[in-house]
């Protein structure tokens, strides 16, 4: 029993950080299934993690954190979706990309909300119900929006768009719900991501945890909801496994190591409906096959 | 009566090709038209003209009365024109049935947000579309598939899949791009045969096909096109005796009927 408690004391931020990249990844996966690679999620969670840590300095209770940090990101999700959704798709990770940088910029010309270069102290420990909480009813409703028409028609665009058109998809709502989704979950996010460093600044939101979001993604797989989860938690727990084995100098080099082999090998992610289903069809076929021979 | 489809003059150019060069003619209401002519005389481009995926330089096509020709492909689908494509465009990792479901989005009837919430008529309406769809299977003669990974079956099998894909949407007008390409001649005539159906409970149908004894069995009348122009429309026997038509597909010196003889 002390030995449960002594590891959970020792993994337990991990697990948080585990749980909050999750949402990023989740963020992140929501608009690559509608067909686009984006490093949007950066701004919603910035966006968010401001709200929210603003509001958490005039000691807002956290449902209306949440709340705003979530209304946030939406608000910026749809206008950055008006602006980008006139993009060819080819362009949209570089013009997401640059979105990142001018968001940095804005952040540290902006100190009476951000706090510019000094930054902001967050006056509260993100209790770790509220962020299971919080991540248990966003998986809820990534699992019914798997299960719903949005899933569907995003499933189809995502393949071959003009088929999906044809049908009757009407590309662009999917494609700006896509945004919505992705918005609440990072404004969200960045929120979680505030009260768990309890300090953010301009450099929170920047270029290392846009790569986080999106290595956590395509490393957990984009083809279904699950995929990011996973991927969230085993690229937050990678470098602490590698610490455990190797000396500190090679332990980024093989986490990059690590990354590239699953990347070259299972280029759909760990998590691949598709490749289930395979297997699973593979053995009947050669059943058939041998009872005609 | 209006006829359900209606070009007008209709012209697209791709660079320096005119694929399709002030192109009439009309779809009766009601019957299956064979949209003939030899490789590059631009029926694809015809299909993806009427379809919206590519839009006219000129002229104008009306569907079912309607001018769609410069609406975009998800609206001219709920106009009611339902498609499938010359070289197979099922949906990687879904299975046939989930292809025929998705298919039937535009029959869905619930909002995005109820369907989100999985209310109860919601849940009811997802389960009534199934039904239909594995219907729809069945009609194409791939129910025992339903639950295969679509990408898994036969070319031919996978055109079957298709073309109850396109009738998941309810269409008034199925164009078919090459549906019997790589079948053989008894799974021809069962497409033959399905369109025939089809075209009994009220459906139109415009058909490339390159079959000449499926286009004389099955086909109500055809036209005939060469380099993006009309060359002969009517009949089906008449058209191929055409010798404008003999001509475009056998060249000068066998333009009498030993031509048709060799393919029928
Ligand atoms: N997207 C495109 N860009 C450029 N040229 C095109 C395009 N699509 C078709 N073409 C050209 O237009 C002409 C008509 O092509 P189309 O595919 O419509 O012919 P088709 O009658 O369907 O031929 P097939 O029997 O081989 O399917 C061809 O010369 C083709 O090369
Ligand atoms: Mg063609």
């Amino acid at each position: 029993m002390d030995y449960l408690s002594d590891l959970w004391a020792t993994n337990r931020s991990t697990v948080a950080f585990a749980m909050v990249n999750s949402l990023f990844a989740l963020s992140t996966y929501v608009v690559l299934a509608a067909g686009f690679l984006s490093f949007s999620t950066v701004v919603f969670a910035a966006v968010g993690g401001f709200v929210g840590a603003q509001l958490v300095v005039k000691g807002v209770g956290l449902p209306f954190v949440f709340g705003a940090a979530a209304g946030g990101g939406l608000l910026i999700s749809l206008l950055v979706a008006a602006v980008f959704l006139r993009l060819n798709s080819h362009w949209m990770a570089l013009a997401s990309l640059a979105l990142v940088l001018i968001t940095r910029v804005v952040t540290l010309n902006a100190p009476a909300l951000t706090g510019g270069v000094n930054g902001l102290g967050v006056p509260l420990a993100l209790p770790m119900d509220w962020l299971t909480g919080v991540l248990v009813l966003t998986v809820l409703a990534f699992y019914a929006l798997h299960h719903s028409w949005f899933g569907v028609a995003s499933r189809v665009l995502r393949e071959d768009p003009s088929v999906a058109a044809c049908m009757g998809v009407d590309l662009r709502q999917i494609q700006l719900i896509a945004f919505g989704i992705s918005g609440i979950v990072g404004g969200i996010g960045g929120a979680a991501y505030a009260m768990l460093l309890q300090f953010i600044s301009p450099d929170t939101f920047f270029l290392g945890i846009a790569f986080t979001m999106i290595a956590a993604t395509v490393l957990g797989g984009s083809y279904h909801w699950f995929g990011p989860v996973v991927g969230a938690v085993v690229y937050t727990a990678l470098p602490i496994v590698m610490q455990a084995f190797l000396p500190h100098l090679l332990q980024e080099v093989a986490n990059g190591v690590v990354l590239l082999l699953i990347m070259i090998f299972l280029p759909r992610g760990l998590i691949d409906p598709r490749a289930v289903r395979l297997r699973r069809a593979a053995p009947a076929a050669a059943g058939v096959m041998k009872i005609r021979a | 009566m209006t006829p359900i489809l209606e070009l007008d003059r209709a012209t697209k150019a791709f660079g320096g090709v005119t694929a399709v060069d002030a192109l009439s003619f009309v779809a009766p209401r009601g019957q299956v038209t064979g949209l003939m002519g030899p490789n590059g005389a631009g029926k694809t481009t015809v299909i993806n003209l009427i379809s919206g995926l590519l839009h006219v330089d000129s002229g104008r096509i009306a569907l079912n009365g309607t001018d769609v020709s410069a609406q975009k492909p998800h609206h001219i689908g709920a106009l009611g024109l339902a498609r499938t494509y010359q070289n197979v465009r099922l949906i990687s990792g879904l299975t046939a049935l989930e292809q025929v479901v998705a298919g039937s989005f535009l029959k869905r009837d619930t909002s995005m947000l109820a369907s989100f919430l999985h209310t109860p008529a919601a849940r009811h309406r997802m389960r009534a579309i199934r039904e239909k769809a594995l219907h729809l299977l069945d009609r194409v003669g791939m129910a025992h598939s339903a639950d295969v990974l679509a990408e898994t079956l036969s070319y031919g099998e996978q055109r079957r899949v298709e073309i109850a894909r396109a009738l998941g949407a309810d269409p008034v007008l199925l164009l078919l791009d090459e549906p019997t390409a790589g079948m053989n001649p008894a799974e021809s005539a069962e497409i033959g045969r399905l369109t025939h159906k089809l075209r009994d409970e009220g459906l139109s149908i415009l058909m490339v096909e390159h079959n000449m004894k499926l286009v004389v069995d099955f086909c109500d009348s055809v036209i005939v096109m060469n380099f993006g122009r009309l060359i002969a429309r009517g009949a089906p026997t008449e058209c191929i005796r055409d010798p404008h038509v003999q001509e475009a597909y056998f060249g000068k010196q066998r333009h009498d009927a030993d031509g048709l003889r060799a393919v029928g």
